[in-house]
């Protein structure tokens, strides 16, 4: 996996210490037994997890997969944080196991377990091909999971609405993040292997395409906020998978920035739904947030209006470089399922901004103030995509 | 010095404030010639509606009302997206033309047509907005004249990009002149003018929409043509919700009644001669009939219902000093004729007896019109209230039945569309079981697959 220069990596390693914070002050929030070293420590690991670039070392995944499950597991108090270390033992470890075997049986075909001397093996023609078109699907498994595109998209959504607010967004985002090093780790010069970089990229177009298209389905029928959250973090895993189906490899340029605007955004985003009414038919009251705290409050939506991708924000520029690059390979149905997923996305985005507001409330309801550490949480998370968006321009 | 006990008071805004100062961003941006603005006017203009209807007293039905307006905005952003994706600023050379994308360009002119027309009230799933008043309480009556307008703006102001894909075209002129149909069919069922003035603003904008897609005059004569129709009404209506002022005197009702006839008569002319008797590819005689027909019945409406209402009240309303509603309707007639100057200037052609018939429908149903109102006692053996009455019903059960068709069609297409998505509901319950098999499957696929290859 190729470095990241310098201040390159000071521009990745940033807004992750900037959503470090936020996760902190969200810890503020916690009950007196809930607070405490173990939890810093989590955010701590978490944190030092997502500025690794050590992918290609085979501890890295289950070691991730394991500190996440046991974060989770660690509250014996929660269920729902039992039941999401739970849902992501069994399939994380499935998908795991599946392409450890894929690995092992690329190994055993070529004789080296060095990714880009298994190519120039492979090219070589020598191995039988329904071995090694076996194996390489197989080793990609456990990365399109642990993007959580759709159809593994569940356990984004099921770790949002269940595990605590400082956890889940880094979580969250270190998990994503770590698959998209697996994939960009596994396909490295996939290229020089002519037969296998076909076959890998149309395995990624497909699963590019469902996770588009059964992604932005999930969305627009979705209900509760939390979990609308955690779908748009899948489609934004999604967007990784799109861009590999487009045949460009993973930039860690570009993978550093979007791992940065996940962990900002994946933050603020979450933060705010927290707030947020479940939807309903009939429109109701909206959140006291928004009435009571409006800077905290729109801070919290361009985190959301960035993770769908809202033209202007860090995530419409993420999008749109996707967009593009699948313009250049002039893959029209892969764009296609991307416009339609975006436009999914500005949708319910702009559906959850109503909501939010609702209609006025009687002048005797009661409006009760917001914790601190959540309006806290949600300005640094704000704060920091409009600095993204600045470093952004002042970078053109 | 404020208590400290006392509890912080919620922040607000005046909904009436925010909501027209969103519409006028919103209308200003739709303006633009850029994609993104029209897309984020849009979506301006759908959050004052909201915002009007979140305050009203009705707030239940007014917001069910104009939920409708999301989706113009939505295709707007569609359109805008395709185009951020394959502008050619900022990205290295190489990039395919919009048109080697395959179905990209003809999306976005579906995706801006879909725009359009719905706010033109041409699209079978928001069809009868203009039949009810907008969510203002006082100003209400008035704001659905709004939407055809930012309909026909953007309609006008994209022309390019969607007029030129022949398909969009025929399905967007099928739909306009079924629309102008449909929006004077209602306008003469209709009894009150206030109701009557909205559908014929979107009967007039579906007009001045087709001089655009046929594309036989210039832009700038169709806008012309379109803000004298549309204008006219548009400052009538306002009037008319301020106490008839446009028909409380002589000399005013009679100007109005010039006015709106002469901008009708001016909009329609060059359409009826270019259907009737235009090129090849602009000419079609079905629609210069179906054209002939709105363009009659708009003039009856426009003459026939506009009644001079003479100040009865005792106490009579305070006027401005400025005879407001005297020169708003010589502007309009003005306005008209110089959209036809326009015309004329590029070159347009006039022939025998092409110019006599292309007037014929607006000239003489206005004639006729006008007769009747200044001599009723013309026609004494034809009862004309009763008629007029039985011609109202039989124009409102016309209506009524295409939208009632429109909407069972539209009912089923949802129904159909709820039962594709329904099984994307089972993909979020969460039951990690199912997913595990589901995962178990997926590997063996993996594994089964290249061994059938």
């Amino acid at each position: 996996m190729n470095t990241i220069p310098g201040i390159e990596r000071w521009l990745a390693v940033w807004p992750v210490a900037t959503a470090l914070v936020a996760a902190g002050s969200l810890l503020g929030l916690e009950r007196h037994r809930r607070s405490g070293v173990a939890p810093i420590a989590i955010l701590v690991a978490l944190g030092w997890g997502l500025g690794q670039t050590q992918v290609e070392r085979p501890f890295w995944v289950p070691l991730v997969v394991g500190l996440v499950v046991a974060a989770l597991a660690r509250d014996q108090d929660d269920l729902l944080h039992g039941e999401c270390a739970l849902k992501l033992l069994w399939v994380m470890g499935t998908a795991l196991a599946l392409s450890w075997a894929g690995i092992e049986l690329l190994t055993l075909a070529t004789g080296t377990d060095v990714v880009l001397e298994q190519w120039a093996v492979l090219e070589l023609g020598l191995e039988p091909v329904f071995l090694w078109s076996t194996a390489l699907p197989l080793s990609l498994l456990v990365g399109v999971v642990m993007l959580g595109g759709a159809p593994f998209h569940f356990w984004v959504a099921d770790v949002f609405q269940g595990a605590r607010p400082w956890l889940a967004p880094l979580a969250v985002t270190l998990l994503q993040v770590t698959g998209a090093g697996w994939l960009s780790f596994r396909l490295a010069y996939v290229e020089r292997f002519p037969a296998g970089a076909q076959l890998a990229w149309g395995l990624m177009h497909i699963a590019a395409l469902i996770a588009l298209i059964a992604g932005a389905a999930t969305l627009l029928v979705q209900r509760r906020p939390e979990r609308r959250v955690g779908t748009l973090a899948s489609l934004n895993g999604a967007l990784v998978l799109v861009l590999l189906a487009s045949g460009q490899p993973l930039e860690p340029g570009w993978l550093a920035t979007w791992a940065a605007h996940l962990a900002l955004a994946l933050t603020g985003a979450s933060t705010v739904t927290r707030f947020l009414p479940v939807s309903a038919h009939e429109a109701g009251c909206g959140a006291p947030l928004a009435r009571r705290h409006p800077l905290a409050t729109a801070a919290g939506l361009l985190c959301l209006a960035s993770l769908a991708g809202f033209p202007g924000t860090p995530g419409g520029a993420l999008w749109l470089r996707v967009g593009r690059s699948l313009a250049h390979a002039a893959a029209t149905p892969l764009l296609l399922a991307l416009g339609a997923t975006w436009l999914a996305a500005l949708i319910v985005t702009l559906r959850q901004v109503r909501e939010l507001t609702g209609v006025p409330p009687p002048s005797a309801t009661e409006v009760r103030p917001v914790p601190v550490q959540a309006r806290v949480a949600l300005a640094i998370s704000g704060v920091g995509l409009v600095a993204l968006v600045a470093l952004r321009i002042a970078h053109r | 010095m404020t208590d400290p006990a006392a509890p912080r008071r919620p922040f607000r805004l005046d909904a009436r404030v925010t909501g027209s100062v969103l519409c006028a961003a919103g209308l200003l941006l739709s303006s633009f010639p850029w994609l993104l603005a029209g897309a984020v006017g849009l979506e301006l203009l759908a959050a004052a509606f909201w915002v009007w209807a979140r305050a009203a007293e009705d707030r239940t039905e007014q917001l069910k009302r104009w939920g409708w307006l999301r989706r113009p905005a939505a295709a707007m952003w569609l359109a805008a997206g395709i185009e951020a994706v394959v502008s050619r600023t900022g990205t290295p050379p190489g990039l395919p033309p919009l048109a080697a994308l395959g179905p990209l360009r003809w999306i976005q002119a579906a995706a801006l047509v879909w725009a359009g027309l719905e706010l033109l009230a041409a699209s079978p799933f928001a069809r009868p907005f203009s039949d009810r008043p907008g969510p203002l309480h006082d100003l209400g009556p008035w704001l659905p004249v709004l939407l055809p307008s930012a309909g026909f703006a953007l309609l006008w102001r994209h022309a390019a990009r969607w007029a030129g894909v022949p398909e969009m075209r025929q399905v967007a002129l099928f739909l306009l002149f079924l629309t102008a149909v449909l929006g004077a069919l209602r306008a003469f069922s209709r009894k009150r003018l206030v109701a009557s003035l909205r559908w014929l603003v979107v009967v007039d904008s579906s007009l001045a929409a087709c001089l655009v897609a046929l594309n036989v005059v210039p832009r700038d004569a169709s806008l012309l043509l379109w803000v004298g129709a549309c204008g006219g009404r548009a400052m009538l209506l306002a009037g008319e919700l301020r106490g008839s002022a446009p028909r409380r005197t002589y000399l005013s009702h009679r100007l109005w009644s010039l006015s709106s006839w002469l901008t009708t008569a001016s909009l329609s002319w060059p359409l009826l001669i270019s259907l009737g008797f235009g090129r090849p590819g602009v000419a079609h005689l079905g629609y210069a009939v179906v054209a002939a027909f709105v363009v009659a019945l708009s003039c009856w409406v426009t003459v026939r219902r506009l009644v001079e209402a003479p100040e009865r009240r005792t106490m009579v309303r305070r006027e401005s000093a400025v005879p407001f509603h005297q020169l708003a309707a010589l502007l309009t007639i003005l306005v008209g004729p110089a959209g036809l100057v326009l015309v004329w200037w590029s070159g347009f052609r006039l022939e025998w007896p092409a110019w006599a018939l292309g007037l014929a429908p607006a000239l003489v149903t206005g004639a006729v019109a006008w007769w009747l109102q200044r001599h009723p006692e013309t026609f004494r053996v034809v009862p004309l209230e009763s008629t007029s009455g039985a011609a109202r019903g039989v124009a409102a059960a016309a209506f009524r039945s295409v939208v009632g068709v429109e909407r069972r069609a539209v009912a089923l297409l949802i129904g159909l569309g709820r039962a594709l998505i329904a099984p994307s509901r089972d993909l979020h319950t969460g039951d990690a079981q199912e997913y595990l098999l589901f995962l178990v499957g997926l590997s063996v696929l993996a594994l089964v697959l290249p061994l059938l290859r």
